[in-house]
């Protein structure tokens, strides 16, 4: 035995440390500070489908190094992600319960949500698919599949999109199905000498010869008109929900050129609503729509247009059926002007959730607010802040939440 | 099994010297680099407070307390685990090599010992791999000791204490060395074992066919990488996405055991048939 001392001496060196080093790493949790959803007024049952992702830094000393941290009405928890799971990934949850009840129609498919439609009797996806060489992008297609619930049979084409030559890239902004036909909607970007431009598509497919029906185009730069272009916005869904109506927030912009700056100022605001099966286009008029409407939410019957102006939300709903705007509301946020960006919002199940997204004391900002709130009416059902579970606990952190989960 | 383990005692003690001054170097480059770093962060501070008058407050406000992390990122730390990489490189090759070289070459005698010459493929393959786990176990080791000498100089308030696991697990470059969990360490240092087994079965290529062999070699290698890659390379250009991540790292792995069992198959067969002394 004592021919090999050096080599049994290494080897319990090794067993030893990397053993205790992996024993420690497991049990020993970092100090991360509890933060929890504080009551200020309403029912805390409100807030129980919701869930704060985001991330934790300690900055107390200037390596800055952040954990991922959710946050619920049980309070927070860090998330350590084991290897299996990092390599599974974190596909959103909708397109993680696809995989598990759809797991071979499923495969190959990309993780966008906005690239799938759902109702009782489909499951749609559609993508857009083109190579790039160094000069440019060409070959643009539409893969298209169709899962019949019924019979599980799958109906799969590809289609080539049309008018590609100058088009950038393009990504999928939303997928419905109405009847016999699939609606693809898509942002493209466009490149021509003059610059480049985003425009919106709407495709019409015919699913009975698995066909390309009809192109509709919005926001083109006009001609001839320097210096002002369009943009167009399509206002947000709830991705898995059927809707036949697309709303189009649609800004004109015209760009000053001071001496010495450059500016950018909205002249005109258009509201389109586009009606999918009959390709009929309304314009409606809303009066005194903030500029700044970039959070507005359309749940398939009334839009809500949700703007912000200061320290206060504001949200006008519009009855997509009677042409009526309902009454406006207003929603006080605490903290202090310009700090901080804006809240996160989503709507569901006829409330509107709010959350602030940072929390950094040493700037000040301190944009902490959760409010569940009656869309239609703006009762406040909910309101309270984001805090640190111990009052005491050192205020040289950063918390920055980035996405909003409605169980 | 005994002749196993006497080859690898064997092998170790050869190394034991190199081994042990690659040690003796890191851990003196990274004792003087906690001094260094130390100091100059409380020159700094002594600077800053009393020749221009800055608060404490207002300093740590600034340029933030000193955490072992300041140490762990500089070049005094990071060079001597470089020299030891390098060193475990550079024997990979010498492991065999050495064994030719010299008046009496040695491999003549191992060739010949009554057991079955796979086992000088695996007494090899094992000492590298002691060695690697050696440095990675040390170097966890002289960390403590490292942030005691810290503490002993920097005062408290200036200090930011961090344990061995936290400044581990939040370095990029270190996770490479010490990954977050057994599982990933294990997956880590298994692909490394793989690459060490190609290397090994090019250079006993060569040491059969000579000048062919460095040819045979290449090729073993570039064949082994690709049959490793292939299920990536058919789910990316001609599956069109096929696999759930899950199937294909389990693919991956299958494939890993498969180029592994070949690679020790063809080693076998060289040593025992082909290898010239």
């Amino acid at each position: 035995m004592r021919k090999y001392w050096k080599f049994m001496s290494i080897l319990v060196v090794i067993i030893l440390s990397i053993g205790t080093f992996y024993v420690k790493s497991v049990t020993s949790e970092a100090n991360h500070p509890e933060f929890v959803i504080d009551t200020q007024s309403g029912d805390a049952k409100e807030i129980e489908p919701l869930k704060l992702v985001g991330y934790y830094s300690d900055t107390s000393s200037m390596d800055y190094t952040s954990t991922d941290v959710k946050i619920s009405s049980e309070g927070s928890t860090y998330e350590r992600r084991s290897f299996l799971d990092q390599i599974i990934g974190e596909p959103p949850a909708v397109i993680k319960e696809y995989q598990e009840k759809y797991r071979s129609f499923m495969r190959g498919k990309g993780l966008n949500v906005n690239s799938f439609f759902e109702n009782n009797q489909f499951l749609a996806y559609a993508d857009v698919d083109y190579k790039t060489d160094s000069f440019h992008s060409h070959d643009f297609k539409f893969p298209i599949s169709i899962l019949n619930k019924e019979d599980a049979s799958v109906q799969s084409f590809t289609v080539d999109i049309p008018d590609s030559e100058n088009m950038d890239y393009a990504y999928m902004e939303d997928l419905q199905i109405i009847e016999d036909e699939l609606y693809i909607i898509t942002n493209n970007m466009i490149r021509n000498p003059e610059g480049s431009f985003d425009e919106k598509h709407v495709y019409t497919i015919d699913l009975a010869n698995q066909t390309l029906s009809n192109d509709d185009t919005f926001s083109q730069v006009p001609e001839g008109q320097e210096g002002n272009h369009i943009v167009a916005q399509v206002i947000r869904t709830s991705p898995t929900e059927a809707n036949d109506h697309m709303i189009l927030l649609q800004k004109e912009i015209k760009v000053i050129h001071d001496p010495e700056s450059y500016r950018e100022e909205v002249v005109k605001q258009e509201v389109i609503s586009y009606n999918l099966a009959t390709k009929e286009k309304e314009s409606i008029s809303v009066s005194d729509l903030p500029f700044n409407s970039e959070l507005s939410f359309f749940d398939g019957s009334t839009i809500y247009f949700i703007g912000i102006e200061g320290q206060e939300i504001f949200v006008t709903p519009y009855h997509l059926a009677d042409g009526q705007a309902g009454e406006e509301y207003r929603l006080q946020l605490s903290g202090e002007d310009g700090h901080g960006s804006a809240p996160m919002t989503t709507i569901k199940d006829g409330k509107l959730y709010l959350s602030g997204q940072q929390l950094t004391p040493k700037l000040n900002i301190n944009a902490a607010d959760v409010i569940v709130a009656d869309v239609e009416t703006g009762d406040i059902l909910f309101k309270g802040q984001i805090t640190l579970d111990d009052p005491k606990a050192k205020n040289q952190y950063e918390l920055y939440l980035h996405e909003m989960l409605v169980e | 099994m005994k002749n196993y383990l006497q080859l690898v005692n064997f092998e170790f003690n050869r190394i034991a010297k190199l081994f042990t001054v690659l040690l003796g170097i890191t851990f003196v480059a990274q004792m003087i680099g906690v001094v260094v770093q130390s100091r100059s962060y409380l020159n700094m501070a002594n600077e800053k407070m009393y020749k221009e008058m800055m608060p404490q407050a207002e300093f740590l406000e600034n340029f933030g307390q000193m955490s072992f992390l300041q140490i762990a990122r500089s070049s005094w730390f990071f060079g001597p685990i470089a020299l030891c990489i390098a060193g475990v490189a550079f024997y990979i090759f010498f492991i065999w090599y050495r064994d030719w070289i010299g008046k009496n070459t040695f491999i003549y005698r191992l060739l010949m010992l009554p057991t079955s010459r796979l086992n000088i493929f695996f007494a090899k393959i094992t000492t590298i791999l002691i060695m690697t786990f050696g440095f990675v176990a040390v170097q966890l080791i002289i960390i403590p000791i490292e942030m005691l000498v810290m503490k002993a100089m920097v005062p408290d308030e200036f200090r930011l204490d961090m344990g061995v696991v936290e400044v581990l697990t939040t370095m990029p470059e270190l996770t490479l060395i010490y990954p977050s969990s057994i599982m990933q360490f294990i997956f880590h240092y298994g692909l490394g074992l793989l690459a060490v087994s190609i290397l090994f079965t090019g250079i006993l290529f060569e040491r059969s066919f000579k000048w062919k062999g460095i040819f045979a070699g290449l090729l073993y290698g570039g064949i082994a990488v690709i049959v490793l890659i292939l299920p990536l390379l058919l789910h990316e250009f001609v599956l069109n996405s096929y696999f759930y991540p899950i199937e294909l790292f389990v693919l991956e792995i299958v494939m890993g055991l498969i180029v592994f069992a070949a690679s020790i198959w063809v080693s076998g067969f060289l040593l025992k048939n082909k290898v010239t002394v």
